[in-house]
């Protein structure tokens, strides 16, 4: 096609829509500081305001949906809708012809397609398999985000569609077909030992089974992924990006562009929220391929529903407690089984599995431990890094599980805790010597403040 | 009716990675109006972390925190840095900014020693001056030190210092190691009111007692705790990613994923415990995930306390509790029957 003549015709209203809004004209005070003597010293333990709270209150703060960069196209990410099915076609032979469209891509144009924190099992946009319905098939770039959304819609991808493997459970048996056959789906296990279980149950007054379950949830950012590429005329690219870890980021873009390390920047703008989703590459080598094609800077923001299903959600978890405790709920021994559904790809899930396998067994002092995890593959949004790394979903069921041993011992949720706490020099799960260790004093405190007394005051229905 | 309960839930959380090299580096520029210049690579996501840091550069070199600049998350300008992740900012980077200021500092004292005619290991730097120890009135501004460095003697006061946690790989048939440097504890404790027609759970009150070493800004943590707090809530009672039968998700919005708003947040009452932890900066540990970690835990033992149902899968919504709550009722009237 001829992008002159294209171009051409669209110019007048290509240049007005791409204008950014103007911005509305706010008189902020504009007087420098100079250094003061008598500012406060020392620095440590100050209330000190943040330098950003002033252009945050004065709306000055730019993200990179505020950018605008003369040129600028806008790309849009075509999702594959399907769980997990065969690639047979992808048609975007209509995309490409509609005015304002400037480029489309899909898997075959990422040089080096796939990537992940530690397995490098993420294509950055699905060739031949798709794995969950939030996949990306095809980007597109166009003069306007309309155009480049109004273009998805006119690519046509043929699949074969399998069954997708959904429930964790199911993908840990080994009947159930591979969701990256012939890689088995348990793609990760942890397992802790420490001192003689089956003596420790032996020796207990009573023994408590309970198991638990947590769901999958976003971590909702005020701002969604977004990234802008350009390339200068040395062949330098430099990525404006949403990304909260730049420097090891910067090693997987290079690696998917197959381009060195040292020819890219990353520039990471101030971030509106992070919480763990933004730990890894989403649309960089896409709007970096996308901008080497067209010769024009790339945006690309995601749109809330991608957000939830082409970004990292928390694991969700199917824990099994089994506790053996004395007559004045001291726990003598504990067993865990924790499965974690770790969607359909790898990214975090090896951090999340070891943090959940270190401390599901609680804040607590037990001598006889057996804690193994398990990691599965299944044909959902991927679960990755997410505030906490997996531990409010042991929290849960090992202080669910404290609670009700609590109860039918009859002794006060406070005082059970209090006689399991971790101390100073205690050893951990992982005979780690423990050092500033203030579980006792955090219980106390709050108890204290919260006017907790005596046995539980509640209503008991 | 509506009935009150209280439930409580403690934690610990380790701050950093598993086993996997966590390192941070970081470069400190005096300049020559007694102001600092702090590089990192670390992004500021909302946190306030590159306030944490500026504070612990000035304590170092013993200047305001509004004296120090921090240019950050550029990979041609800044330095090598794991990101903001796993509560390890204040920790990490932490540590090697105040390694950096060290230095720095260290480099200014080798250039205000012969302008105080004293040896360098006799000096401090304190309130905007690089102060002979003992001798208050003895000393020179840090700009003027800065300066001197700069245009008199050659080298500018320019520190890079760099932190790397030091672990032990866990056995891999026992799980047994040192994976983590330090970690932290907290409890918080939640007073809930369940109306035991409908399931519907109200948080009235959440106490949170936390553990982060040395605050290094007291306002921060407090707000790392509410905004925890919030996360929490969600967690314990009305978020959840829905798929269908094909593996599609049914509710990717925010009208039909429903988060906590500023209405559904309960009264937050946040204690910082005191602690100090020797191998952090200033004492410092972190406080940005842990924060979120037992809320939902309170929240539901609040909820048995109040309605005597255990509720095992997250979120405990209105539905999961009054069906709990059904069940348990029909129990009682069966054993009734039978015991008559």
């Amino acid at each position: 096609m001829d992008t002159k003549t294209k171009t051409g015709t669209l110019l007048e209203a290509e240049e007005l829509l791409r204008a950014p809004a103007p911005a509305p004209l706010v008189p902020f005070p504009l007087e420098v500081r100079v250094p003061d003597p008598s500012r406060q010293t020392p620095a440590v333990g100050q209330r000190t305001t943040r330098p950003d709270a002033r252009t945050h209150g004065l709306g000055q703060t730019k993200y990179i949906d505020d950018f605008y960069v003369p040129g600028m196209l806008f790309a849009k990410i075509k999702r594959a809708g399907v769980a997990s099915a065969r690639i047979l076609k992808v048609d975007t032979s209509e995309a490409e012809a509609m005015p304002g469209v400037v480029a489309v891509i899909t898997g075959k144009d990422i040089p080096v397609n796939s990537f992940g924190p530690s397995l490098k099992d993420q294509p950055v946009l699905a060739h031949e398999r798709v794995f969950h319905a939030g996949d990306g098939v095809a980007a597109v770039a166009a003069v306007t985000e309309q155009i480049a959304a109004d273009a998805l819609e006119k690519i046509t991808v043929e699949y074969e569609e399998f069954t997708p493997v959904l429930d964790p459970l199911d993908s840990l048996k080994l009947e159930t077909p591979g969701v990256h056959a012939p890689s088995a789906n348990i793609y990760g296990h942890k397992l802790i030992k420490k001192g003689d279980i089956e003596k420790g149950f032996a020796e207990s007054y009573r023994i408590f089974e309970a198991s638990f379950r947590t769901q999958m949830v976003e971590h909702v950012p005020l701002e969604p992924h977004s990234s802008l590429a350009q390339w200068d005329a040395n062949g330098r690219l430099t990525i404006h990006s949403t990304l909260g870890r730049i420097t090891l980021g910067r090693a997987d873009i290079a690696r998917t562009l197959g381009i060195p390390m040292s020819r890219i920047r990353i520039i990471a703008t101030v971030v509106g929220g992070n919480f763990g989703g933004k730990n890894e590459i989403t649309t960089e080598p896409v709007v970096a391929m996308l901008s080497k094609k067209t010769g024009r800077p790339v945006k690309c923001t995601f749109t809330r529903p991608e957000e939830f299903y082409s970004s990292t959600t928390r694991h969700p978890i199917i824990m099994d407690y089994k506790t053996g405790v004395t007559k004045e709920g001291k726990i003598l021994a504990r067993k865990i089984r924790l499965v974690l559904d770790g969607g359909a790809y790898c990214s975090w899930s090896e951090t999340t599995l070891g943090k959940a396998c270190i401390l599901c067994a609680g804040p607590y002092e037990i001598e006889n431990l057996v804690a193994e995890a398990f990691v599965v593959y299944t044909n959902k949004t991927m679960t990755g890094a997410m505030r906490g790394f997996g531990a409010p979903q042991v929290c849960f069921g090992y202080e669910s599980h404290m609670d009700d041993i609590a109860k039918a011992l009859g002794i006060d949720p406070l005082e059970i805790r209090l006689r399991n706490a971790l101390k100073e020099g205690s050893l951990s799960p992982t005979s780690q010597m423990l050092h500033s260790v203030v579980v006792r004093e955090s219980l106390l405190q709050a108890a204290k403040r919260f006017g907790w007394t005596g046995s539980a005051q509640g209503a008991q229905a | 009716m509506k009935r009150r309960g209280r439930g409580i839930a403690c934690m610990w959380y380790p701050i950093g990675f598993t086993v996997a090299a966590n390192p941070s580096a970081a470069v400190v520029k005096v300049n020559e109006d007694g102001t600092a210049t702090l590089l990192t690579g670390t992004v500021e996501t909302g946190q306030g972390s590159l306030t944490i840091l500026a504070q612990i550069v000035a304590q170092e070199l013993g200047i305001a925190t509004e004296d120090v600049h921090v240019v950050s998350a550029d990979t041609d300008t800044t330095p090598m840095d794991t990101g903001a992740i796993a509560s390890r900012t204040t920790y990490v980077t932490g540590n090697a900014a105040r390694l950096a200021a060290e230095k720095a500092k260290l480099m200014m004292f080798d250039v205000a020693a012969p302008m105080l005619g004293v040896k360098a290991n006799q000096l401090e730097a304190k309130d905007h001056h690089i102060v002979v120890k003992g001798y208050p009135q003895r000393k020179a501004h840090v700009g003027d030190v800065a300066n001197h460095a700069r245009v008199v003697t050659g080298e500018p006061p320019i520190g890079s210092g760099y932190f790397n946690p030091a672990t032990v790989a866990l056995d891999p048939e026992t799980g047994q190691g040192k994976p983590f440097a330090t970690y932290v504890y907290a409890t918080q404790i939640a007073e809930v009111e369940v109306d035991d027609e409908t399931g519907e759970t109200e948080v009235l009150r959440i106490v949170a007692s936390h553990d982060c070493g040395t605050p290094i800004n007291p306002m921060l943590v407090e707000g790392q705790v509410e905004g925890g707090i919030s996360m929490g809530v969600g967690f314990a009672l009305q978020e959840e990613i829905l798929f269908d039968a094909k593996g599609r998700q049914i509710n990717p919005n925010l009208t039909n994923y429903i988060m906590p708003t500023s209405l559904d947040m309960p009264d937050i009452q946040v204690d910082i415990v005191d602690n100090y932890d020797p191998t952090g900066p200033f004492g410092a540990k972190g406080v940005g995930e842990p924060t979120c970690v037992s809320t939902a835990a309170a929240i539901c033992n609040a909820i048995h306390d109040a309605v005597g149902v255990r509720v095992t899968s997250l979120p405990a919504t209105a539905e999961k509790i009054h069906n709990l709550i059904k069940a348990k009722q029909a129990e009682q009237t069966r054993q009734i029957a039978a015991a008559g």
